[in-house]
């Protein structure tokens, strides 16, 4: 088997890109002209936690802080993921020594960059072999239970990691605003949103709907393939297929909002991950976010089309998919 | 034997025979301002068939929202917010009951109908434009019923009988382009009226009756109880 080291760096930041209100992504590489999913092929996840804290939280409160964020991944229903702490160890998170580890770095050199996620992977399946989180010590942290000010939440910001962990992009699913030095985060509905929320909230430690399709999809349980349902079709503007639209589907009974992008270039996508029952169906381009947050900045993202609802109410059955979701956008 | 009477045997044998001769003929027209006593009774069948009216409901309105950032304001953010109504809607409707007795029937029915839902999708945050988005459901009600016939109310000469009922029935509802079904519960009560014609055992008639259905699950979105007024006109057929 070829094996090469990748390091695919995804992280946590604030105030940096942002995007209108999206979907989940799942992290890829590409294998000769396909892309497959970044994905564990062994459970349980083995990691190990840097013996090391930071002003205020000691290495066991990460460890603690670490396994509660796993422990809410791994007890998502409709996905089989599960992890197992080792133990500590005096290795710092960095990539291609076997071991997944999780811990503080100073690194005050990026100073909009609150934790980011690295892997090493089978780039001819797509199978993750190792991966590190580091959180920047640079910054003040807490793992108060009820957060802290001027401080932000370790918990928060590990499941954000340990999303990436798992094989999970950003996700698009918030709302932010221009301010002076960076974007601010409005309103979220993604544990993968880019962006955290402000010191001392602590809203990032519960997984929204559109991360637990996320975990679904990539690590699907019986449950998922049995219960849920997906949502599929085509954005197009003047006839031809739109690329990294984000398409979202809000459930009129459960309120989730679940979504997914236009993949290819026939702007095919495909939400999956559902409840079953009614959806309203709407596409918005990434058009006030920093594009590379999401996609390789070698992909011709199309961003110049209007917000715009499917004139439809789709409905998602159990255990299947409806398609044929033809979304025409038009300029700005 | 002797009658408590005191007449004779075949005497009385007799007064049953004239009796029994003369309740199984028909009374002469000409003195007959109902339409007998011996139609409807119990065991006589009736089957109907017609259109029905089913009025809307609202489906209540729901808001896509997310998590607000610390100091962005109070309450959740809001996406985009939709009213979801079921457009009134008409359809076909079948009955049959059978007469438990001159005043009291039972019966089973089905109503077909193809009633619309909308969602008025509003208030974008982006400020996409406001959109109704739609959906045809086919609709199944199985039902049954218990009628009480006020004959003691009956009016053009008897032919118009007035009847209230009252029962539940099965919800089946399929969406729109695909093979989704979803069930719920109804609950009905409601009043109305026959009119038949003619004399004979068998009489051809016409059937009214409005009422409100209380219904539960089936494929509304907000998974609300709803109250829906219902309105059906039939051809009658008593036999």
């Amino acid at each position: 088997m070829r094996r090469l080291a990748a390091l695919l760096l995804t992280a946590s930041f604030v105030g940096a890109a942002s995007a209108p209100s999206a979907a989940y992504l799942k992290l890829g590489t590409r294998v000769g002209t396909r892309t497959v999913t970044l994905k564990w092929t062994q459970m349980p996840i083995r990691y190990f936690v840097t013996d090391r804290g930071t002003a205020g939280v000691s290495s066991a409160q990460v460890q603690q802080a670490v396994l509660r964020s796993f422990a809410t991944w791994d007890t998502v229903p409709s996905a089989r993921a599960s992890s197992e702490f080792v133990g500590f160890t005096l290795a710092n998170p960095s990539q291609g020594d076997g071991a997944t580890v999780i811990g503080f770095q100073n690194r005050p050199e990026l100073d909009r960059t609150l934790g980011a996620t690295s892997f090493m992977v089978d780039t001819t399946t797509g199978a993750i072999l190792e991966s590190d989180i580091f959180f920047n010590s640079a910054f003040a942290w807490s793992v108060a239970a009820q957060g802290e000010a001027n401080t932000f939440d370790l918990e928060s910001i590990a499941l954000h990691e340990i999303g990436h962990l798992h094989g999970l992009a950003h996700s698009a699913m918030g709302e932010t605003e221009l301010r002076a030095g960076g974007r601010r985060v409005i309103a979220a509905e993604a544990v993968m949103f880019p962006i955290a929320f402000a010191t001392g909230n602590i809203a990032g430690r519960t997984l929204r709907a559109d991360d637990v399709a996320g975990i679904g999809d990539i690590y699907p349980s019986a449950s998922f393939t049995r219960d849920m349902g997906s949502i599929s079709g085509n954005v197009t503007k003047s006839g031809k297929g739109v690329l990294g639209a984000h398409v979202v589907a809000f459930d009129l009974r459960t309120k989730k909002l679940v979504g997914g992008f236009s993949l290819s270039d026939d702007g095919s996508f495909v939400i999956a991950g559902l409840d079953p029952g009614p959806h309203i169906v709407r596409v918005e381009p990434l058009d006030d976010g920093d594009v590379e947050s999401f996609f390789d900045l070698t992909l011709n993202i199309e961003v110049n089309f209007r917000p715009q609802f499917y004139d439809k109410i789709v409905v998602v059955p159990r255990g299947g998919g409806t398609s044929g979701v033809e979304l025409k956008v038009v300029a700005k | 034997m002797i009658p408590r009477t005191g007449l004779p045997a075949r005497a009385c044998r007799a007064c049953v025979w004239v009796a029994m001769a003369w309740g199984a003929s028909p009374a002469p027209a000409a003195a007959q301002v109902y339409i007998g006593r011996e139609v409807p009774h119990a065991g006589t069948f009736e089957v109907s068939g017609g259109g029905v009216w089913f009025g809307g409901y609202d489906l209540g309105s729901v808001a896509a929202e997310e998590t607000r950032n610390t100091g962005t304001g109070t309450g959740p953010f809001v996406l985009f917010t939709v009213d979801s109504r079921a457009k009134p809607a008409p359809g076909l409707q079948g009955r049959f009951g059978v007469y438990l007795a001159r005043s009291a029937s039972i019966e089973a029915g089905v109503q077909l109908a193809r009633p619309v839902l909308s969602s008025r999708i509003s208030g974008d945050a982006e400020e996409a434009p406001e959109v109704t988005a739609t959906e045809t459901l086919t609709r199944l009600i199985v039902d049954g019923s218990v009628v009480l016939h006020l004959r003691g109310l009956s009016f053009a000469g008897g032919k118009g009988v007035p009847f209230v009922l009252g029962g539940g029935g099965y919800i089946r509802e399929l969406h729109e382009k695909n093979e989704v079904v979803e069930t719920g519960r109804e609950y009905h009560a409601g009043a109305g009226a026959h009119l038949w014609f003619g004399r004979g055992k068998r009489r051809l008639g016409a059937r009214t009756d409005v009422g409100i259905s209380r219904r539960s699950g089936g494929a509304d979105q907000a998974g609300i109880k709803r109250m829906v007024p219902t309105a059906g006109a039939s051809l009658a057929y008593l036999f």
